[in-house]
């Protein structure tokens, strides 16, 4: 057991440090001139750009301890926008199941943020049961395309995708996760039809796809047919390891922390307040744990074993946390966090309430949490239902 | 013990469930959040001739001799319909605080017009340091022959935009934080200066700026302890109301969890599920119990009212979060959505937890 950091790691600290520190936005500058510059001077530093992708894939090789400074750094670092579909959810996938044509084709645009990617697997009918998914793929009679028809929900920025990775249904004959394969389909096409969801906090993010009769050459599919279940399912767990957002917890509740200051009760401030001072006590000494839950699993997962069921708590964990700030956030903000669209009062009583309601669906989205307590009583306690 | 409301008070509760029923659906409730005034001119009619907006005041005055459990019964329904005319800040807040009023010449002459909603008030008394406590006003009201001259600046107030006068907390004595030396006064809206914004549950505040707003002396409404008792009235209001949205979201809930099917089952028919909604229902019982108990106490003017009715915005603080955040956890996807019921009566709860003292604050009151 070892947790300080060594001489070797305090040296890539400054090195991230100055790093971004160069490459914050100019004032003025503009933004996708620098956002795109970002990527290159990050690529050029040997993999930064793409930090999670394996050596062998031009990833930088982080140590875990590496990837932690990495995080620590960067979450209060003003980077430039990136959506995690293509960088570190679909890559990972042509990485391991995707063939040599696929990974030449597709890799370099993604790791270049020319294309943007949209994930197409929930339907109206498959949320938390994401394998009774009904999108159908027919194989032509000549072998060379699918047509596909079905209809995907909550598609994150499908409004703005260039491409989707998509499960679809090639064979309902047999047990539901086999018979599921997995297709990338352009989105600018006719048969493909965005249609906007309005969420709680007003904002549109998520989306309604409907595909109908789109062909998809068969060059499209990834692996065998009949397999995308298997190739999804890793990506999954990746997916929700990542959803904990610990660091950017721990700069959340030093932001509430800040806030809590700067409200006055008579001549006190709401950080005085006992009872409001222990729930936030109560975050930090959970954070501290949860952080090093963490530390842990990217230990774990560095050394080439299968994530230990350290990593089978941090969705749920990170996903709890985050709304008990965003709750306590909304009551820091008291009678001026009732308002709507005007910032009145307190200065980010507006930006709480919009930060809580959106926040409701972090214990829904990746697999609602009572989903994933079934899939850790079963994988990791052992434990049957009847 | 008898817990039944009287045949009047049944036939009450019916007509408002029927004007809701008729008059509430989502798409209907959609128009008028988002029309300008954020509410109907013909439905606050509609309820000045059912006789709602005079339940509560005295005979002599013209009404229908009410009490606090009439306002329940109205509040519950509307709770249940989330109605957005301004009936809390004009009948329970402006209306229970001039009915009150030892100033019998402005009683008299405001009361007729409340009753028929041509008078519409609302009522001014948070400030940015004040957080929830009533008595910290800095607002200022210096007598000058016979007027006060009015300073200083009100947060939040409900439905100001449309009120034809508001009451308003102003000091002209005492330090900042004493009961002594606090006035209510009654100002013509035409005199403030108002930023007005939606609320987001789809209600209407704003914020006020007086600036040497000359008010005649006779315009002084009461002092701290009318403002004390309004806010009583308050919080026996707003948890009616909460109460009814409650009750429509578990059993929203246990209904839609019916519907939804997932790996080949109703989600009803998984245990964590169950018992999930059962602890939704408890809540909800408890707070009823604890709103009767309340409002009771507050009808016999018991000795412990005030003290039960900070337990009951606690509770119902409490179980507005647990039932609120788990319908929208149970309704998944849907339930984060503009298009469902369900976010609509939770962001309501959430603007009810923020108005007249949180589930600490109550706390704190209840332990003191």
């Amino acid at each position: 057991m070892e947790i300080d950091l060594s001489p070797e790691d305090f040296e890539f600290r400054q090195e991230v440090r100055d790093f971004l520190k160069e490459n914050t936005a100019k004032p003025g500058a503009d933004y996708s001139q620098w956002r795109m510059d970002y990527f290159k001077k990050a690529a050029a530093k040997g993999g930064w750009d793409v930090p999670k992708w394996p050596v062998e894939f031009g990833g930088p090789g982080w140590s875990p301890t590496q990837h932690y400074i990495w995080d620590q750094e960067t979450v209060t670092a003003s980077l430039p926008w990136d959506m995690p579909f293509g960088i570190g959810m679909l890559a990972p996938i042509l990485m391991n199941y995707g063939s040599k044509e696929q990974i030449d084709r597709f890799l370099p645009d993604i790791r270049e943020r020319n294309v943007n990617w949209c994930q197409g697997y929930s339907e109206p009918g498959a949320g938390s049961d994401l394998a009774s998914l009904k999108t159908k793929a027919v194989l032509s009679d000549d072998g060379t395309h699918y047509t596909v028809t079905g209809t995907k929900v909550w598609t994150t920025m499908a409004h703005m995708a260039d491409w989707m990775f998509c499960l679809t249904r090639t064979d309902d004959t047999g047990i539901k996760q086999e018979g599921i394969t997995f297709l990338l389909i352009p989105m600018k096409q006719d048969g493909i039809e965005v249609t906007p969801i309005i969420t709680l906090g007003g904002a549109h993010s998520v989306n309604m796809v409907h595909i109908t009769e789109v062909k998809v050459p068969v060059e499209n599919r990834i692996g065998e047919e009949g397999k995308g279940w298997t190739y999804a399912k890793g990506l999954l767990q990746h997916e929700r390891t990542g959803l904990a957002g610990i660091s950017r917890s721990i700069v959340a509740l030093e932001n509430l922390k800040r806030q809590a200051q700067s409200v006055t009760r008579g001549n006190r401030t709401l950080m005085d307040d006992p009872a409001f001072r222990s729930k936030v006590a109560e975050l930090e000494i959970d954070l501290l744990a949860v952080e090093f839950t963490e530390l842990r699993s990217l230990a774990a997962a560095a050394s080439g074993d299968d994530p230990g069921p350290e990593s089978s708590i941090l969705k749920l964990k990170g996903t709890e946390i985050q709304q008990r700030i965003q709750k306590l956030t909304v009551e820091a903000g008291g009678i001026y966090s009732a308002a709507w669209g005007v910032p009145v009062g307190h200065k980010f009583a507006r930006s709480g309430m919009q930060g809580y309601l959106g926040g409701r669906a972090n214990t829904i989205y990746g697999g609602a949490s009572e989903v994933q307590k079934d899939v850790i009583a079963k994988n990791v306690l052992g434990l049957k239902r009847s | 013990m008898n817990f039944d409301i009287s045949e009047e008070q049944q036939l009450l509760q019916q007509s408002v469930e029927r004007f809701v029923n008729e008059n509430y659906d989502l798409a209907t409730r959609r128009k008028l959040v988002d029309s300008p005034q954020g509410y109907s001119d013909d439905n606050w009619s509609q309820m000045a001739e059912l006789g709602w907006l005079a339940l509560s005041f005295d005979e002599s005055d013209g009404g229908f001799g009410g009490n606090q459990i009439d306002t329940m019964i109205v509040m519950e329904q509307f709770g249940r319909g989330l109605v957005v005319e301004p009936y809390f800040a004009n009948i329970v807040l402006g209306g229970g605080i001039m009915k009150r009023s030892s100033n019998l010449e402005l009683k008299t002459s405001l009361l007729p017009g409340i009753i028929t909603g041509d008078v519409r008030l609302t009522l001014a008394h948070a400030e940015e340091q004040s957080r929830f406590d009533l008595d910290d006003v800095v607002t200022t009201a210096r007598e000058d022959g016979d007027h006060y001259v009015l300073n200083g600046k009100k947060s939040m107030v409900p439905n100001a935009a449309t009120a034809t006068h508001v009451i308003v907390s102003a000091r002209t004595g005492g330090g900042q934080q004493d009961k002594d030396g606090i006035a209510l006064l009654l100002i013509d809206s035409g005199d403030l200066d108002g930023n007005h914004f939606p609320t987001v549950d789809g209600g209407r505040a704003s914020e006020l700026s007086l600036d040497n707003v000359r008010v005649p002396a006779e315009r002084i409404i009461g002092d701290f302890n009318l403002l004390a008792t309004a806010a009583h009235d308050a919080v026996l209001a707003l948890s009616a109301e909460a109460l009814g949205c409650m009750e429509v979201l578990y059993k929203s809930t246990v209904d839609y969890t019916q519907e939804r099917e997932q790996f080949d089952h109703p989600l009803s028919d998984f245990q964590v599920v169950q018992h999930r909604m059962v602890d939704m229902f408890m809540e909800y019982e408890q707070c009823k119990s604890l709103l009767y108990r309340a409002t009771l106490e507050a009808v016999q003017d018991a000795p412990t009212a005030v003290r039960t009715s900070h337990a009951l915005k606690h509770l119902i603080g409490k179980s507005a979060s647990f039932i609120g955040e788990n319908a929208v956890q149970l309704h998944g996807g849907m339930g984060m959505t503009e298009e469902l019921a369900i976010g609509h009566y939770f962001k309501r709860l959430l603007v009810i937890e923020s108005q007249f003292g949180n589930t600490d604050y109550h706390l704190t009151q209840f332990a003191a």
